[in-house]
């Protein structure tokens, strides 16, 4: 008796802490589809906001921005963080068990300060060589240094989880260098490149802070627009956009985890 | 085998059950000599303490060892993957030393079987085959003709993670096979399997290696195996070769302790007293035909017989049952002669089988026994 009173007190909790997680979200995807404009009332179901947006230049200029800087950013991290992720994993039995600290660092340090230090960082090679005026590439570096630590864990992980005599049997059956990593390794961990290929994606759409901080005037993503269309008040077209990123970066989130779990045995 | 078949092989150097096996023998096969061998890791680790060893062409030649022997460090320093401290190895007549692995003609069955898990078992099969650069219709043909010979049936279209162990085992050897090395290496490639399975894929192995006149070396730490595989067998320990020699040799008549005790002998007695042929030991003075000038005695335990009661005679030894093991075909038994025990194991051919507290004579052939050094 006491096992199952037990039982369903648990699973009244899991409902009311996904429910704690989910009714903002939910509150938000509801309000973009009023009628009304208002955040208060809902009066009917309607897309006129969702119409406002494809006639709103400033938000679909934010909208290519954020794209873009996710795409591009993630492309490159990708490439820089395999290339990382494997070195960790041939020297791990050497004596740098310290690297993959420092890996870890970026991943823990508050954004505001990674933030600050791009920023400070851009405007000194601003100052010394005319180069990097904020902008989209600023942006596109800040958003690779941040990337590359959680690239490099997942294809470190998938490495170790691999057994090592396979990149002998590799050398073993003729495989020169190149061939081994194109014939071995690259099709080995490629679930793990596509699963964070999504998660550096997501994780680009995500962030405001170093965004900000080391945009120029012509490239707000879409968190900078919102948060300077907030300013004048909460409109149901942010409402909407608010809505369509829960749901790229929701189906990035699932694609990510979908190739993290393929994984051949 | 039919006559076409025959025909085609002629001008196909490739594996295929229906060559002629001489033919292929003079073909295939390659020697292997080692010569001063050292491996060292890290500082205070020797692997290898100077290893000569020739290995002769078309020879099934084991590595035995318990594990920290060396031997497996020997096998990748023969596949390239181990790079020797010191020492040369030639192979077919050529110095392939410092010949990177992916440019010998040497393939191993590893231990895990080490299959791409990102690859059918037909693109397994065909890896070394695309490596090599050979066009896709004739790695087709070559990994069919592999497949029929080691019996794969329709497990070449499975994924990898639908095979259970002894397919595995089997996909590993076709995968090495089907690229005709000079040597086949095989790393402990039976030790994953239950004893059913092992001692099948035994006689396979077997088989395949005369079929193929290939030369195999083998790593393993069961005597057992290695006696029932081998041509030759290389017993090693601390990074040396103890001894090198037929099944028979090593078995009957090891060259020390460590190889005696390896291969399962209990009985050895420190010869306190020689005069001649007579050897004194703590279990008496024995009469040997032949036995070596060695300062230790081995009885092999199936060598003795044993006769109820007290019987007086020349090689005759009064002994106490202590204990026995009835194992059906055979029982073991230990016995207390004094202080000291003897093992010895009789065949069960209805005779009486003494029991437990019995005393009874042992009956020692001089033919039989054998004298070793520590």
């Amino acid at each position: 008796m006491r096992k199952r009173t037990l039982h369903r007190g648990l699973t009244a909790f899991w409902w009311l802490t996904l429910a704690f997680l989910y009714l903002p979200l939910a509150v938000v995807v509801l309000y973009s589809f009023n009628s009304a404009n208002s955040s208060a009332h809902f009066v009917d179901f309607s897309l006129r906001w969702y119409h406002r947006l494809l006639g709103n230049e400033e938000i679909l200029s934010a909208f290519g921005n954020s794209l873009v800087l996710a795409i591009t950013s993630s492309v490159i991290a990708l490439v820089v963080g395999c290339v990382f992720g494997y070195g960790m994993y041939r020297h791990r039995h050497r004596k740098l068990g310290w690297l993959i600290v420092l890996i870890y660092l970026p991943i823990v340090l508050p954004d505001i300060v990674f933030g600050i230090s791009e920023m400070a960082f851009f405007v000194q090679i601003h100052d010394w060589t005319g180069l990097l005026q904020p902008g989209l590439s600023t942006m596109i570096i800040a958003h690779v240094t941040f990337q590359i630590p959680f690239v490099a864990l997942i294809v470190y992980s998938r490495f170790v989880g691999l057994d090592p005599t396979l990149f002998e049997a590799a050398k073993d059956l003729y495989a020169t260098p190149v061939k081994r990593v194109v014939h071995f390794m690259l099709p080995t961990i490629k679930p793990a490149l596509i699963s964070a290929f999504f998660l550096s994606f997501t994780l680009s759409v995500d962030d405001f802070v170093i965004s900000f901080f080391t945009a120029g005037p012509e490239s707000a993503t879409l968190p900078i627009y919102i948060w300077g269309a907030i300013k004048k008040g909460v409109s149901p077209e942010i409402n909407a956009i608010a809505a369509l990123m829960i749901a790229a970066v929701a189906i990035a989130a699932i694609l990510s985890l979908a190739f993290s779990r393929r994984r051949p045995t | 085998m039919s006559e076409t078949m025959t025909a085609e092989t002629a001008d196909h150097p490739g594996v295929r059950p229906a060559a002629d096996e001489q033919d292929r023998a003079s073909r295939k096969a390659s020697s292997i000599e080692m010569q001063g061998l050292h491996k060292r890791f890290g500082r205070d680790t020797v692997a290898l303490d100077g290893v000569d060893l020739d290995i002769r062409a078309g020879e099934f030649f084991t590595l035995l060892g318990p594990s920290g022997c060396g031997k497996t460090t020997l096998l990748r320093i023969l596949a390239g993957l181990e790079e020797p401290d010191a020492g040369s190895l030639v192979v077919g007549g050529k110095n392939v030393t410092e010949v990177p692995p992916h440019r010998r003609s040497v393939n191993t069955v590893f231990q895990s079987y080490a299959l791409f898990p990102h690859l059918s078992v037909r693109e397994n099969l065909a890896f070394g085959l695309k490596m090599r650069g050979l066009p896709a219709a004739e790695r087709n043909a070559k990994v069919d003709e592999i497949a029929e010979f080691i019996k794969l049936g329709d497990l070449v279209d499975r994924r990898v993670d639908q095979l259970s162990g002894g397919q595995r085992q089997r996909i590993a050897l076709a995968r090495a096979l089907v690229c005709e090395p000079d040597v086949l290496l095989l790393d402990e490639p039976l030790s994953a399997l239950d004893a059913g399975l092992r001692s099948q894929l035994q006689v396979e192995l077997l088989r395949v290696q005369k079929r193929l006149g290939m030369t195999f070396v083998f790593v393993t730490h069961d005597q057992d195996e290695a006696m029932v595989m081998s041509d030759r067998i290389a017993v090693l320990n601390g990074g040396n070769i103890q001894q090198v020699g037929a099944p028979r040799d090593v078995y009957e008549r090891p060259m020390n302790a460590f190889v005696a005790r390896f291969m399962g002998h209990d009985n050895l007695y420190e010869i306190s007293a020689r005069q001649g042929d007579r050897l004194t030991t703590a279990l008496g003075t024995l009469t040997a035909e032949d036995a070596g000038d060695g300062e230790l005695l081995l009885i092999r335990p199936e060598t003795l017989d044993l006769l109820p009661g007290e019987v007086a005679g020349d090689n005759h030894l009064t002994a106490t049952v202590a204990e026995r093991l009835y194992r059906g075909s055979h029982a073991e038994f230990r016995l207390e002669i004094g202080d000291t025990t003897l093992q010895a194991t009789v065949n069960n051919r209805g005779r009486h089988l003494p029991e437990v507290g019995e005393t009874v004579t042992v009956v020692v052939a001089p033919e039989d026994l054998v004298t070793l050094s520590e």
